[in-house]
């Protein structure tokens, strides 16, 4: 009886799809953008100092999430960061990934995207994924580097800018954003796909979510371990100072009828601004 | 000295004007660098915008054919810019950031080791490398940002300079190009419907955001689109109820735009849509809530509704 179960289980799983799928997703955090930022002795910071998951990454959890939902396998995370982060893989465990890595590196090391994808690259030549998914971009710097970096690290082929992900065979079929159109392209696995924030909208943690992610393993790997050191890190970009945007000039709002709005848009317009 | 190149990228048949910008720019600097100024063009027929770009005065333009660039994908791309760079050996290689760029810059700086500066708004070349201005935080702030090394790749945003043209009559040289082996495959291009005009190119944009509710408001958007001669743009949260096409996205994640004249309506001035939008000239804001963020940034801000503010405005444009 309890053979048999096994066996119905079995076919269950395999009826699902012939193919379970491994992702892991390279998650970042970061601070969050929405918050006031001020300026001062040249560094950023934050009002409240508040930490996130990049949205991008969220959204690249939710994916690989939905995906193995549907056609079976599993989704680990790593993350390089102070020990703080660590907070940000327990967000995507509760989430629903499986497991997590931690890359420990000092607050403010001031890695570039290339060092970020250094680091990756070295970790995930020790390890075994089908599908490596990363966020098109970080929230904080917009630089959309690392996941083609990593990418080409590895030798792997990729698609940036997803925003629809599907399993076709033993590939991803892609839609990816593009200037003017969207692209439909079928990577081979295992590879490399970057992720847009419009591809979902990432789940919420349940309360059921959070308390199991308190079981779940986070190990530790030490750069030091993947054989990494530091010169070869040492960051070709670095950021000198910040800056505030220069201020537009005040500009002046209307109340009125609909038609005397238009009339005094279209004549400062003309006269005024003089773009028509 | 080793030349700086920049990549003219070709979309619609054209040049992008966003590309010529950099080239313009990448004049003055290879001027007071002393540095001879080259231009790249890799296009299934690429003979065919030789003249253009020669009125932006490069001193050189090496062009690499082939039909597989009469569409997009990202691993030919880099093949073709790391034959080019490897050929001209220039010090700085300058891009518009497009989203065909952004797809490969990544990638192609890894295999050239080179350094990259995504997204820049200001740079300059420095003894060693770039210097550079990066909006950074949702373009709430901007990074001063350099960077060394042999070789350093700069992508720029649209409208950050004029494109300026500069007649010369430089040296065309057609570089050998053999595409290597490829993994990703294109199975599809999804075309918006009604074909699109390039929102980095427009000098207007008129652009809809949640307030827009329904066929009539889309319909009005349209009309004022037409009328002011511009392209239209979307916030995301118009775009996910499926009213206008992705593409049509400004924003953080979608493109960034700088054009003249910008119509915000319906649209709240959330940052992450401002980041997208917040260079243009002269920005018009039409919101219902006269407290919302948008019209912090608006030069001429109509609180009303939409619905009533768009038909007299469209009736007072075509009276002109
Ligand atoms: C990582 C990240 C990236 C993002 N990237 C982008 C991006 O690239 N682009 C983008 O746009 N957003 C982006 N967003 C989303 C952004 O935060 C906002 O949610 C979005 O911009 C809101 O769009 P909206 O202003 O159209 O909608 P809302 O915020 O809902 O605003 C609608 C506005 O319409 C007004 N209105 C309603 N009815 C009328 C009427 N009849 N007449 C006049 N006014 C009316 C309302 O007063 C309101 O101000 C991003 C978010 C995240 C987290
Ligand atoms: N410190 C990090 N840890 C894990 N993943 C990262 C890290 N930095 C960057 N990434 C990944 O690379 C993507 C692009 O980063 P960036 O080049 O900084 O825009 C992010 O969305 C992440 O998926």
């Amino acid at each position: 009886m309890i053979r048999f179960l096994g066996i119905f289980r079995l076919l269950k799983i395999a009826k699902k799809s012939a193919f379970r799928m491994n992702f892991i997703v390279c998650i970042k955090q970061v601070p969050d953008v929405s918050a006031p930022v001020s300026i001062r002795d040249g560094h950023l910071q934050t009002d409240s100092d508040r930490m996130v998951l990049n949205a991008y990454d969220a959204s690249a959890v939710e994916e690989a999430l939905v995906l193995t939902e549907k056609h079976g396998g599993r989704v680990d995370v790593v993350l390089i960061g102070p020990e703080k982060a660590k907070e940000t893989i327990r967000k995507a465990l509760a989430m629903g990934a499986e497991a997590g890595f931690h890359i420990p590196v000092e607050d403010g090391a001031g890695y570039d995207s290339a060092g970020y994808a250094a680091i990756l690259a070295a970790f995930l030549k020790t390890h075994s994924y089908d599908a490596i998914l990363t966020g098109k971009q970080s929230q904080d710097t917009d630089s959309g580097l690392a996941g083609g970096m990593l990418a080409d690290r590895l030798g792997l082929p990729y698609a940036a800018n997803a925003v629809g992900l599907e399993l076709e065979g033993n590939a991803l079929l892609v839609k990816r954003q593009g200037d003017t159109a969207q692209e439909m392209v079928l990577v081979p696995l295992p590879g490399v796909v970057t992720c847009s924030n419009d591809m979902n909208n990432p789940r919420i943690p349940s309360l059921k979510g959070i308390m199991a992610s308190k079981k779940k393993e986070v190990t530790t790997v030490s750069p030091a371990e993947l054989g990494l050191d530091a010169a070869a890190l040492k960051p070709a970009t670095v950021v000198t100072g910040y800056r505030n945007v220069p201020a537009r000039n005040p500009g002046k709002k209307f109340e009125a009828d609909a038609e005397e709005l238009a009339r005094t848009l279209v004549g400062l317009l003309q006269n005024e601004a003089k773009v028509i | 000295m080793r030349p700086i190149l920049v990549y003219l990228a070709v979309s619609g048949g054209r040049l992008k004007k966003s590309s010529l910008e950099v080239l313009s720019h990448a004049r003055g600097l290879a001027k007071q660098a002393g540095a001879p100024l080259e231009a790249l063009i890799v296009d299934a027929d690429p003979g065919a915008h030789v003249a253009e770009a020669a009125n932006y005065g490069p001193d050189r333009i090496r062009t690499i054919a082939d039909p597989v660039f009469g569409t997009h994908l990202n691993e030919p791309l880099t093949q073709a810019l790391e034959t080019a760079i490897r050929a001209a050996d220039p010090a700085v290689v300058c891009f518009a950031s497009t989203e065909a760029v952004k797809d490969v810059l990544g990638a192609l700086a890894s295999r050239l080791g080179a350094a990259a500066l995504p997204d820049v708004s200001h740079f300059e070349l420095t003894a060693d490398g770039v210097k550079a201005v990066r909006p950074v935080m949702a373009a709430k702030v901007l990074a001063e940002t350099v960077a060394t090394g042999t070789t350093v790749l700069v992508s720029v945003r649209s409208g950050s300079y004029d494109a300026v043209p500069a007649p010369g009559s430089p040296a065309v040289e057609a570089l050998p190009f053999a595409l290597g082996n490829v993994g990703v495959v294109l199975k599809e291009i999804l075309a918006a419907a009604g074909g699109q005009v390039d929102l980095n190119e427009a000098q207007v944009v008129v652009a809809a955001g949640r307030g827009v509710k329904d066929e009539e408001g889309k319909r009005l958007i349209e009309e004022l689109a037409a009328v002011t001669g511009a392209a239209i743009g979307a916030s995301r949260a118009v775009v996910e109820t499926g009213m206008f096409p992705a593409t049509t996205q400004i924003g953080q994640t979608g493109k960034v735009v700088s054009p003249t004249l910008y119509f915000a309506v319906g649209i709240s001035g959330a940052i992450q849509h401002v980041a997208g939008m917040a260079n243009s000239k002269v920005i018009v804001a039409i919101n219902k809530d006269g407290d919302a963020p948008i019209f912090q940034y608006a030069t001429y801000g109509l609180v009303g509704d939409l619905y009533k503010i768009l038909p007299a405005l469209i009736k007072e444009w075509k009276s002109l």
